[in-house]
């Protein structure tokens, strides 16, 4: 395999980068045009990864992450406008569905796709205050459940993002930082905790790209990897939430510190659609993909000492 | 991005499981197990001059070194299947990947044919003597004394954890030549045989069993080492540690994720440790991918190191754990018998929980690596 973006996802990259950069303080319907205007939403999945990757980096406040993976699958295209959906037989703490145009929503009878005003959708007053988060009743219609491999990976990738951003603040906070004449970066323990934060990181990247993968490719093992992904979203933010709070001292108790709103955006990105222990039990109740890894035929020539297998 | 590989890498594999197929010793002839990691019987001897005379011992190398010239992509290809079967390709590996390799970056011609052929040729094997007794994570400390005295060096000092030496030809070994340059500057690598007068190999077990016997003190006292034994330049030895181990590291994750892998296959759980290395198989496995396609940092080898040995560490300890009293068991078999591989990797969970460590101390410890990672990865100031 090829596991390195092309030119033409660098690319994407960095110009996701830049627009993101130059955007970041424009009210969220401008945001949102912008986005649709460059076709972010139409982006396939390892693109799409990219996008969401940026998008949790600023804690995007628009409803791109509930369109592009939790209606789209489900309905199989763009909605017109905003969308939200609803595929956890229950219609809790659904993405967007506040404020979503359209809305699809996962029954025992397929896929229904209806508008937002046609369900009564309450918003949910969440910690991460700039997420939209509504309990959904949608009468006459009996919801079923089933988590489209891209919501998962939408989600690991936007929180991997987030977790990124906290690094970044860290990094730059523990080298400003001066306690005892030293900038407190130079201290082993604090290095320990940064190194620690960016190896969850980096598992939890690569982790979410594969699951881009294997969607993309319609891979027989998309589950598994976008199980794997939403899991390992979750391990990283416990590192980066527990060590980036502790590693920025009190300035990341404060309100005014922006650090705050990335802590929240990966600690809800963990919890929603269940945190790393619920995909790992999944993850298990899918089996281990060892027969191919079992060593050929041979027989042993001396009968083993014991076993304790 | 893509998920299948070429299809010349395909068949490169092909070819090569073709060739293991035919010519990999039987269970039967590789009855007598290598004791140390500088211990070749004949049959392991045998299996790695057929891989080199077939270039398929180190494919990325020119013929004349045992290979075909391979690319990147197909050795990983190679590694990743040889890993998934088992299939050791040296009982001498240190000696392969780093000893021959350094002289084959480093070495003249001359030395090329006299030392690095005949290693890869398992017609010697070789040990690496670096780590003294006050120069471990700080090897650049290391005090072992060599001076020129004519056509020869004089060599003084002692080296320790030396793996294999009681049974190795020669030893690759690092010497302080300036005593009064910086300490990074004053090093130099010369190839001491072990036959040498004045080298006293001192072999002792390791804690997981005593006649687990490859670690060695290495004593030299007035040892007299022919000039041309020098391997690079004078006093530029810093930059052969840097080659050949450097070289070794970029695949060494392979054989972690190789350790994953039986993990998985020995290890069956219901609980939510088994999913975790799963995944961290996966991760590593793509940040190997990752790293070996090139442009990353050269640090990201330390996360790799790092990540790989600590990810067994915890995934044997659960292991061990989740097995209760039955683990005192010792010794005692945990995985199927396979004879191209190392018994240590299917020996009982005490003992593969505890060969974990020397994952997390040798080759740069765990802590050690992290450093690196703040410092040259993320910039955080030393």
């Amino acid at each position: 395999m090829e596991f390195e973006f092309d030119e033409d996802q660098r690319l994407l990259q960095q110009s996701v980068r830049e627009t993101l950069a130059k955007t970041r303080a424009l009210p969220e319907e401008e945001l949102w045009a912008t986005y649709t205007e460059l076709g972010w939403l139409e982006a396939p999945p390892v693109e799409l990864a990219i996008v969401l990757d940026e998008l949790g980096y600023v804690a995007d406040p628009t409803p791109f992450l509930a369109t592009a993976t939790w209606f789209a699958p489900l309905a199989g295209r763009l909605p017109a406008g905003s969308g939200a959906g609803v595929f956890d037989g229950a219609g809790r703490f659904v993405l967007d569905a506040d404020r979503a145009d359209e809305v699809a929503l996962l029954t025992s009878k397929g896929v229904q796709v209806v508008s937002g005003a046609e369900i009564d959708a309450e918003r949910i007053v969440a910690f991460d205050s700039r997420l939209h988060l509504a309990h959904v009743r949608a009468d006459g219609h009996q919801l079923a459940a089933g988590v489209p491999d891209l919501a998962l990976m939408g989600l690991a990738a936007t929180t991997v993002g987030a977790c990124r951003r906290i690094l970044d603040l860290v990094v730059t906070h523990v080298k400003q930082r001066h306690q005892f004449g030293v900038p407190i970066g130079s201290f082993q323990a604090v290095k320990h905790k940064a190194a620690d934060m960016y190896v969850a990181i980096e598992r939890a990247r690569v982790l979410a790209y594969f699951a881009a993968l294997t969607i993309a490719e319609d891979d027989p093992r998309r589950r598994r990897a976008a199980l794997m992904a939403k899991a390992a979203a979750g391990d990283c933010q416990q590192v980066v939430y527990r060590n980036g709070f502790q590693l920025f001292g009190a300035m990341g108790f404060t309100w005014e510190n922006e650090l705050h709103i990335y802590l929240k955006r990966a600690l809800a990105g963990d919890l929603l659609l269940g945190s790393a222990t619920v995909h790992k039990k999944a993850l298990l109740a899918l089996g281990a993909e060892a027969a191919s890894a079992t060593p050929g035929g041979t027989t042993p020539p001396n009968p083993p000492e014991k076993v304790t297998v | 991005m893509k998920l299948a590989n070429d299809p010349e890498i395909e068949k490169f594999v092909a070819d090569y499981l073709a060739f293991a197929d035919e010519h990999m010793p039987t269970a039967e002839e590789a009855s007598e197990r290598p004791r140390s990691c500088s211990h070749m019987p004949d049959w392991a001897r045998r299996w790695q001059r057929t891989l080199f005379d077939a270039g398929w011992l180190l494919p990325g190398n020119p013929p004349e070194y045992g290979g075909r010239n391979a690319t990147l992509p197909q050795l990983l290809a190679q590694q990743e299947e040889m890993s998934r079967r088992g299939i050791y390709h040296s009982f001498n590996p240190q000696g392969v990947g780093i000893i021959a390799a350094s002289i084959l970056t480093f070495g003249t011609e001359e030395q090329k044919k006299k030392w690095a052929v005949p290693i890869l040729r398992a017609e010697m094997t070789a040990s690496l003597g670096m780590s003294e007794p006050g120069a471990g994570s700080d090897l650049a400390g290391l005090r072992t004394r060599a001076v020129l005295d004519g056509d020869h060096f004089v060599v003084n000092g002692q080296k320790v954890w030396t793996s294999g030496a009681h049974d190795a030809d020669v030893l690759l070994t690092f010497v302080r030549t300036d005593p009064d340059a910086p300490k990074h500057k004053g090093i130099s690598v010369l190839l001491i045989p072990t036959d040498t007068e004045g080298v006293v190999c001192r072999p002792f077990p390791s804690m997981t069993r005593e006649d687990d016997i490859d670690f060695n003190e290495v004593f030299f006292t007035d040892a007299r080492v022919p000039r041309e034994n020098l391997i690079g330049e004078l006093n530029k030895g810093w930059t052969v540690a840097n080659g050949s181990l450097g070289h070794e590291r970029t695949m060494l994750w392979i054989g972690y994720a190789d350790q994953l892998q039986d993990l998985i296959r020995d290890a069956p759980s219901d609980s939510e440790w088994y999913a975790t290395l799963q995944m961290d198989l996966q991760a590593l496995r793509l940040l190997g991918y990752e790293q070996l396609s090139g442009g990353k940092n050269p640090a990201t080898i330390s996360m790799l190191k790092m990540f790989g040995s600590e990810a067994i560490q915890r995934a044997t300890w659960h292991a061990l754990e989740e097995r209760g009293q039955e683990a005192l068991i010792h010794p005692a078999r945990t995985a199927p018998y396979n004879h191209m591989d190392h018994d240590a990797f299917s020996a009982s969970w005490f003992e593969r929980y505890s060969r974990s460590f020397p994952g997390t101390i040798a080759g740069g410890t765990s802590e050690i690596h992290r450093n690196i990672i703040a410092e040259r990865i993320l910039g955080l100031p030393r």
